[in-house]
């Protein structure tokens, strides 16, 4: 009979009974079974039915106790724009397309002023158009190009901005009362009195 | 037979409770104790559920009170006995099952257990 008993102690394990509680439940059932095996008496007439059904035995038992922990199940939420990971996720995306954008800008405009800083002197060659040419790059390298390169780093830099303020207060790693989540306590379902 | 063991089972639990709190009129008991209680009065758990479920429900409704003591010689149990509350359903339990035992036996007292052929 322990094996019924080791059975039934196996499946409160499994059932998340406290420890304190199974132990006492176990050691009652195997008193009782001791004193009815010492008595001549089969456990079917201690336990019934469910003598040979040592799981559902101790699983019954357990609920009708209310000491059985509640499964936890996972509860798949379909996603909103409101909710918290998509506004996290919708941050970081534009923070790191701004960097990506004011990157391109700079980059590209940099070239350019490279390109028409070194014209000047490639136009002073003589030619009969050199004097146009020069008028062009001219043009190509004045103020609107750092114009386009100061836009291009105050883009980067909101970028920058954006994805330190996102890593601060929005990230997963970030502290949850800052980011507005909300810890949730776990209900282990003991219920009953005593418990 | 097996619908015969059914039906049984079916009359039984309605009122096994009930017939728990009563066996603990005697005094408070432990489990295989009231097992053999109801046993002396002719009712046999064999066939049907345990006991211990009930038990252990009619404690989480707080129609019980229990104590852990030392039983004859053996490793300490635990003691169920009525609470007030548990007494009062008893009470109007019994009232109940009358009531529907009355009302039954009208219907079926008449009736013959032997079949013709």
């Amino acid at each position: 009979m322990s094996e019924f008993v080791d059975e039934c102690r196996r499946e409160w394990k499994r059932l998340r009974v406290p420890d304190p509680i199974a132990n006492e439940m176990a050691a009652d059932l195997a008193a009782d079974l001791q004193e009815a095996e010492a008595e001549g008496a089969s456990p079917e007439q201690v336990l019934g039915s469910e003598a040979f059904d040592p799981r559902s035995f101790a699983a019954s038992w357990a609920a009708a106790r209310g000491v059985m922990a509640r499964p936890r199940v996972a509860v798949v939420r379909p996603l909103h724009l409101h909710s918290w990971p998509v506004r996290s996720a919708i941050a970081a995306g534009v923070s790191i397309a701004t960097i990506f954008v004011g990157l391109a800008i700079v980059t590209v405009r940099r070239g350019s002023t490279s390109v028409a800083t070194a014209s000047p002197a490639a136009v002073r060659q003589p030619g009969p158009s050199g004097g146009v040419f020069l008028r062009q790059f001219g043009f190509g390298a004045g103020p609107p190009a750092r114009l386009i390169l100061g836009f291009g780093l105050v883009v980067l830099l909101v970028g920058i901005v954006g994805l330190v303020l996102w890593s601060v207060y929005w990230s997963p790693w970030a502290d949850p009362i800052r980011s507005g989540r909300r810890r949730s306590s776990i209900d282990d379902g003991l219920g009953g009195p005593g418990f | 037979m097996a619908t015969n063991e059914r039906r049984r089972t079916e009359l039984l639990r309605g009122v096994l409770d009930l017939c728990l709190l009563a066996v603990m009129q005697e005094g408070p008991a432990y489990g295989y104790e009231m097992t053999k209680r109801l046993r002396a009065r002719g009712l046999s758990i064999v066939g049907e559920g345990s006991i211990y479920p009930l038990l252990g429900r009619l404690e989480r409704d707080g129609l019980v009170e229990t104590h852990r003591a030392a039983s004859n010689g053996g490793p300490p149990r635990k003691y169920y006995q009525a609470s007030r509350e548990g007494r009062q359903t008893l009470a109007d339990g019994v009232s109940e099952w009358r009531a529907a035992r009355d009302a039954v036996d009208a219907v079926l007292g008449p009736v013959g257990t032997e079949v013709s052929p």
